[in-house]
């Protein structure tokens, strides 16, 4: 080969951009045409219009803001005692942590650019402005919000000229910038101290109570320390475990502070020595030891002999218990009933010694929780609160929002496996079932079973009405999940079939090991977008008689002595806190749809 | 039916245990008729290239073999197991042959080793480590070791194609079927498929495969089919067939793609 | 050799892929239905322990109840409490699909729009909106509304409102345009009219396609649908004569006997078990003659056996009551409802408008001539209708997105104008993608209309509560609930669906 040298290419100057400035981009983008001059009066004459028609009401003389800041309490948790508070706040603290350790665990520490944070701080800045001319308020209001307005937006402004661009900040700036922020509205922001005393109301000025403020700060702290702490911690742990920590964590960890720490069941220990921990121990080892000879490969067959078996017992016990020949304790059937799904699985996840060692000890694991659990649930509280249930307001919507969607999980991706199966029956029932709960409103459902579980319970047994609400809406929600991953089951190519089939791999382990993993990640928008929309229709318990953060503001504090007919006022608030979860909520799912790459492709 | 022109094989070869046997295969998709009662023997280490134009049933007779596809008449035998609706048989059957698929069809969601110890540890139930070891040793053996860690998506088609070969391999198959395995390929990646392909020829694997790859099959097969709308039209050695094939349907398609 | 034995022997039936796959699917479905069967026995156990038995017998019963607007707010009977609450759910489903069709298009349209305030409103608008639920929406419309000055009527008689529109505590007035008499023989006469227009079309259409240019042919269509619909509004009662054609077939229908129905449904459902096995041996047959069967398809045809069988025993065994009451009463009364639309003395105007008025008294109101609505629908309508309308705006937004920039740069390429790309290719294709989720978006009005219960509104679920509250009847309103929803809902997915393929053609 003979080396050509080629001169060096020679830029050559790009044009000049055109002129720009505040009046050339109005004439482009606000009157380049009639038509487009006609938009931008027509818009701004609503907009307008419908602002200061919103403010005036936000500001209006009958509104009572001490309706919301004395019953903020209320608002989150209801009726829980103040004397147990210590509790909410660990419960809380323990969630920031998780959340703080989730972050560093599954890598989420985007960089934020500066110019990004200049631009909202200024659109900020523009906001109060426009508020404080279109707010009917006093003028020396008015002009003190638009001078504080167009400060904060010269300020970010001059700032954002003196910065250098492309420049961008690590995370955790942002998350000590919202710390700092928390900081100042309790320490700083004079909100007046307001609160019931023994059912008196005092309102006296300063900025908010010392029990509000040392929680909140601890918080804070909690939330930074969990962050930096993790991401030491990552450097040791690998991320593998870190994340398996935290999934176990999300799934099992909101129990335990609901069962275990807000409640705090009152223990017959006496009780729980002779009976609960012999049936949990016979269970573990009796049941783990079975497994772990089940687990054999040359078993093959005898475990599901014996799953089979297992189960047609636990089917018997229930039928037995209804026509009142046999009873036993409840976690007794229950524990027949998944040691039968473990046998029946065994088969599947059959291996060497440290597998199977490892499925024994799974069960264990599962046996030690469930029956903490069915022991922490089935003992009675410890609180003593003036009206059921123990956990209310905006705690209340979390908290089954939460469930709903954990609940509802199984129950969809079941479906929806029937639905995409090739064996007709299943397609027919799961169809069926899917497109008749479609097809009915949420609140009848949620109707239907706070009235129709009791009767449907053979004899004995009991449910709390929100218990019943629970398994209506996660049977209800259920059928919706089975779409949205029915959706990421069709998006997997034949060829994903074809090649596990071949590897002969059974039907179970080609759909847990090859199908449901890639579907589920190219479902994950769709479940998102679900979980928002249950957590905005949680407000419906409110009809059905949950005591949730809408009920509280619709009703409870719209029917103090102090606050009556104030309940548009708390309206104006419950729609602020829905909105900021929301909002957040998709913003967050955005940005990890575009870090897993779905959906742009 | 037409008839079948048989040219014969070595004695050698037809000295050997059959490995598949297919009598009258009879294979329709709705009313449309893909396979028209094929009869074919495999013999045991025979290398069988299967020629014919697309959409001539080749595809379908190979899946047909692995149960990829349920045939409706005939019988199909692999190592002396009847294919029928006996769940054993199919489980045997499918953890015996082996498949490579024209489009790879790498689970995308796990590793290049996961990809081939899945099969290994939970269908043949065997421990981890000695999977991942066996694994490694194929690995080499397609020439890719050091890509062990990495996801499908991140090697190139030749190198996926291998992979998907090893992962075959790994469930240790009496047998090996190849559905055109190069024909997704850039032309510069065929060579080091098909080098994998002869290498596993001579260490004496049972194998069948479609192709379009004529020096693969000039050189390696012990024998060629011939098919067409879905009949077996010839079958022969390599000199019988690309010196003097009999029929005028196989000349006329030598004669398109040599 | 190892394969001389082999033969097509079957294995045992426990082996047996195609047989255990059925099995499996057998055990499950008789599983559910055990599992149904006993619910249903324990509650109505339960049920029957509380005195109470599951039937509709009630709903001939008397009422006693009031509900807050509807056809008849002091209902009879059970059953016209319940139809007239099922009209307000369908008044606010209807009225707000289209309105937030409207809203949410523009909106949607603003946010595509180069005008950056149009842009930034739109936006705004959405992403506030849709982040609050409906329910809480509909909350503060109420409360908005309550906290509305009240009306202040004349001291004495009625008086017209001082707007056309008026809006306060008491609810929302507009004029009423509403079907008078002549509105059926109108609609008559139309569709007689329709015949020839859709004539004329076709010869307009052919002479533009013979000759070539362009000859108008929607505007002159639209036009002498003009002119048929004025001769219509006034020659309506022309049509009169149909009222006894639709009688005298009323009749007709209404002395079918029942065995002979009972006997034509039994024929049917046979008939189509017979078509369905037909069709799959058919889809089986090759030229070769019948391919060979699997099991699979065994099975099929024994359940479409089975499922002939189980409806032959319900029409003469199980309910042979409904099926009369069902199919010869119901549809007899169904035609006289329309023989009595066209009955005599009917005709005049089809078509008449209304403005809405005061009424007097310590509590003022709006009197019922103006189309009012109540704050309780005032309030869940604006709720619906802002809620969805954020939805729909990105689901428009989404699918003009949707339609490749290539395609308009082709379009103009070919030297479409701006508004020939926009309606004859960007158009239909980002309607095919609109269409499906806005099926969805309004069904989920349509369920949501079940939030009236919140502000008080009289729709079905409240009447409903209302009356399972009072007779226990609790299974058998919420299978009239189901019966209702469903069906809706699978009109609008039948509307939806059809819009759907007609667009593809379009598209074509
Ligand atoms: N799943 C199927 N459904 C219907 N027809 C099929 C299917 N698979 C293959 N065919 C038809 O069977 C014939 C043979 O296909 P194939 O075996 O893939 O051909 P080849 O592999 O020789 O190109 C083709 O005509 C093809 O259209
Ligand atoms: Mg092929």
């Amino acid at each position: 080969m003979t080396d050509i040298t080629m001169p060096p290419p020679v830029d050559e100057l790009a044009p000049e951009p055109p002129p720009s400035g505040p009046v050339v981009w109005a004439r482009e983008n606000l009157f380049s045409s009639w038509g487009n001059a006609l938009q931008t009066f027509f818009f701004l004459f609503i907009s307008w219009q419908i602002l200061s028609w919103l403010l005036g009401k936000l500001v209006a003389e009958e509104r009572n803001w001490d309706a919301v800041l004395t019953n903020s309490r209320t608002f989150f948790t209801f009726n829980y005692p103040l004397e147990q508070f210590a509790r909410m706040w660990f419960s809380l603290g323990a969630l920031i942590v998780a959340v703080g350790i989730t972050l560093i665990a599954f890598g989420f520490e985007p960089r934020v650019r500066t110019s990004k944070i200049v631009q909202s701080t200024i659109g900020l800045g523009a906001a109060v402005a426009v508020i404080g001319v279109l707010t009917p308020v006093s003028g020396s209001w008015r002009l003190g919000l638009i001078a504080v307005g167009v400060a904060i937006g010269v300020v970010a402004w001059l700032a954002g000229r003196a910065l250098p661009d492309g420049q961008t900040l690590p995370f955790w700036s942002l998350l000590v910038g919202f710390a700092v922020f928390v900081m100042v509205l309790v320490w700083i922001v004079p909100w007046g101290q307001n609160e019931f005393l023994d059912g008196e109301y005092i309102d006296e000025p300063g900025t908010v109570n010392i029990t509000t403020k040392q929680p909140w700060t601890v918080m804070m702290g909690l939330l930074l320390g969990s962050f930096f702490g993790a991401r030491a911690l990552a450097r040791v742990v690998p991320r593998r475990i870190l994340q398996l920590a935290m999934i176990v964590w999300w799934v099992m960890g909101p129990a335990f502070l609901l069962f275990l720490v807000l409640r705090d069941p009152a223990f017959d220990w006496g009780y729980v020595l002779a009976v609960d921990i012999p049936i949990a121990l016979a269970f573990g080892l009796g049941g783990g030891a079975l497994l772990y000879w089940l687990t054999e490969p040359v078993r093959g067959e005898i475990a599901r002999i014996v799953g089979a078996l297992l189960l047609g017992t636990a089917a018997l016990t229930w039928i037995l218990a209804f026509f009142g020949v046999v009873s036993m304790l409840q976690k007794i059937r229950l524990s027949i009933l998944f040691l039968a799904l473990f046998a029946l699985a065994a088969a599947t996840f059959a291996g060497e010694r440290s597998v199977r060692l490892r499925y024994a000890g799974i069960w264990m694991g599962f046996v030690a929780l469930t029956h903490w659990l069915i022991t922490g649930i089935n003992t009675p509280s410890t609180l003593d609160i003036a009206a059921p249930p123990f956990i209310g307001g905006f705690a209340l919507t979390l908290t089954i929002a939460y469930y709903v969607m954990l609940a509802s999980f199984p129950i969809g991706a079941l479906m929806a496996l029937a639905r995409t199966s090739t064996l007709p029956i299943f397609r027919i029932l799961s169809t069926t079932y899917i497109e008749v709960v479609r097809g009915i409103p949420l609140i009848t459902v949620l109707f239907f079973f706070s009235i129709m579980v009791p009767l449907f319970l053979p004899g004995e047994m009991e449910l709390s009405e929100l218990a019943a609400i629970f398994i209506g809406y996660t049977l209800f929600s259920g059928a919706y999940m089975a779409e949205n991953i029915r959706g990421g089951l069709q998006s997997i190519r034949k060829g994903q079939f074809e090649a596990a089939d071949a590897l002969g791999l059974t039907t179970a382990q080609r759909t847990a090991f090859i199908v449901l993993p890639q579907a589920l990640r190219v479902s994950i928008p769709n479940l998102v977008g679900q979980a928002i929309a249950t957590f905005k229709e949680t407000s419906l318990i409110a009809i059905v008689g949950g005591f949730d953060l809408l009920r509280v503001g619709n009703q409870t504090v719209a029917s103090q002595p102090a606050f009556l007919g104030q309940s548009l006022t708390a309206l104006f608030f419950v729609s602020f806190v829905y909105w900021v979860f929301a909002y957040s909520m998709s913003r967050a799912s955005r940005s990890l749809e575009e870090k897993l790459g779905v959906g742009s492709r | 039916m037409s008839k079948v022109i048989d040219a014969g094989m070595s004695d050698e070869l037809a000295a050997r245990e059959d490995m598949i046997v297919c009598r009258g295969v009879k294979k329709w998709f709705g009313d449309f008729q893909a396979l028209r009662g094929v009869d074919l023997t495999v013999k045991d280490r025979e290398v069988m290239v299967v020629l014919g134009p697309s959409g001539s049933g080749k595809s379908t007779l190979i899946r047909c073999i692995n149960r990829l596809e349920v045939h409706q008449e005939g019988d199909i035998i692999v190592d002396g197991v009847e294919l029928s609706n006996d769940v054993r048989n199919i489980d045997k059957i499918r953890s015996e042959v082996g498949m490579v698929f024209q489009q790879f069809n790498l689970f995308p969601h796990l590793t290049v080793l996961d990809n081939v110890t899945l099969a290994p540890i939970w269908v043949r139930k065997r421990p981890k480590a000695e999977a991942e070891a066996t694994a490694m040793q194929l690995l080499e053996r397609v020439g890719i070791p050091e890509q062990a860690a990495k996801f499908p998506g991140q090697l190139s088609g030749g190198q996926q194609q291998r992979v998907a070969i090893a992962r075959s391999l790994a469930m240790e198959p009496k047998i090996m079927l190849f559905d055109e395995p190069t024909s997704a390929l850039d032309p510069e990646m065929i060579s080091e498929v098909l080098d994998v392909m002869k290498g596993l020829a001579q260490s004496g694997m049972t194998m069948v495969c479609v192709t379009h790859e004529m020096g693969f099959a000039r050189e390696v097969a012990d024998r060629i089919v011939f098919m067409e709308s879905g009949d077996v039209v010839e079958i022969g050695t390599p000199e019988h067939f690309f010196t003097n094939p009999t029929e005028d349907r196989t000349k006329l398609f030598l004669s398109q793609i040599l | 050799m190892a394969t001389t034995h082999a033969s097509q022997q079957r294995p045992p039936l426990w082996r047996d892929a195609g047989v255990l796959k059925w099995v499996v699917q057998i055990i499950v479905l008789v599983l559910v239905i055990g599992v149904f069967w006993f619910l249903s026995t324990v509650a109505a156990d339960s049920l029957a322990a509380g005195g109470i038995e599951v039937d509709y017998d009630w709903l001939d019963g008397p009422a006693n109840i009031q509900l807050s607007e509807g056809i008849s707010t002091v209902p009879a009977t059970m059953w016209e409490a319940l139809r007239s609450a099922a009209s307000n759910t369908l008044r606010v489903a209807i009225a707000g699909i289209f309105a937030a069709t409207i809203l949410g298009t523009v909106i949607g349209l603003a946010r595509l729009s180069t005008n950056w305030v149009a842009q930034k409103a739109a936006s705004v608008y959405i992403e506030t909106l849709r982040n609050i639920p409906v329910l809480v929406l509909i909350l503060l419309a109420a409360a908005i509304l309550g906290s509305l000055p009240d009306l202040e009527g004349p001291e004495e008689g009625a008086t017209d409102t001082r707007f056309w529109f008026d809006i306060s505590k008491r609810g929302l007035a507009l004029p009423r345009v509403f079907y008078a008499d002549g509105f059926y023989q109108f609609l008559a006469l139309m569709a007689v009219f329709s015949v020839g227009i859709v004539f004329a079309r076709r010869q307009l259409q052919a002479k533009q396609d013979r000759e070539g240019g362009d000859h108008k042919v929607g505007l002159k269509v639209a036009g002498i649908t003009l002119v048929a619909a004025v001769i219509a509004w006034f020659a309506n009662p022309v049509m009169g004569f149909l009222g006894s054609v639709f009688g005298g077939l009323s009749d007709a229908w209404g002395s079918i006997p029942r065995p002979a129905m009972q006997l034509v449904l039994s024929a049917l459902a046979i008939g189509a078990a017979a078509l369905f096995i037909k069709n799959f041996l058919d889809s089986r047959r090759t030229p070769a003659g019948l391919a060979k069967l699997t099991d699979d398809d065994y099975f099929r045809m024994i359940f479409a056996g089975v499922g002939a069988l189980i409806a032959c025993v319900m029409i003469w065994v199980v309910v042979p009551g409904l099926i009369g009451d069902l199919f010869v009463d119901g549809l007899r009364d169904l035609i006289q409802w329309f023989a009595d639309k066209f009955g005599n003395g009917r005709g005049n105007r089809p078509i008449d408008a209304m403005r809405p008025t005061l009424s007097t008294g310590r509590f003022a109101n709006y009197g019922p001539e103006g189309l009012t609505m109540t704050p309780f629908f005032a309030a869940l309508f604006f709720g619906l209708v802002l809620y969805t309308a954020s939805f729909i705006a990105e689901i428009v937004r989404g699918g003009v997105l949707a339609v490749p920039k290539g395609q308009t740069e082709a379009a103009a390429a070919l030297g479409l104008s701006r508004m020939q790309s926009l309606r004859k290719v960007i158009l239909p294709q980002a309607f095919r993608v609109i269409m499906p989720p806005l099926g969805n978006q309004y069904l989920n009005i349509t369920k949501n209309t079940s939030l009236a219960i919140a502000v008080g509104m009289s729709d079905l679920v409240q009447i409903g509560q209302t009356i399972y509250n009072k007779n226990n009847q609790t299974l058998a309103v919420f299978g009239l609930f189901m019966a209702f929803y469903l069906t809706c809902s699978l009109t609008i997915s039948f509307i939806v669906n059809n819009i759907n393929r007609r667009l593809a053609i379009v598209e074509r």
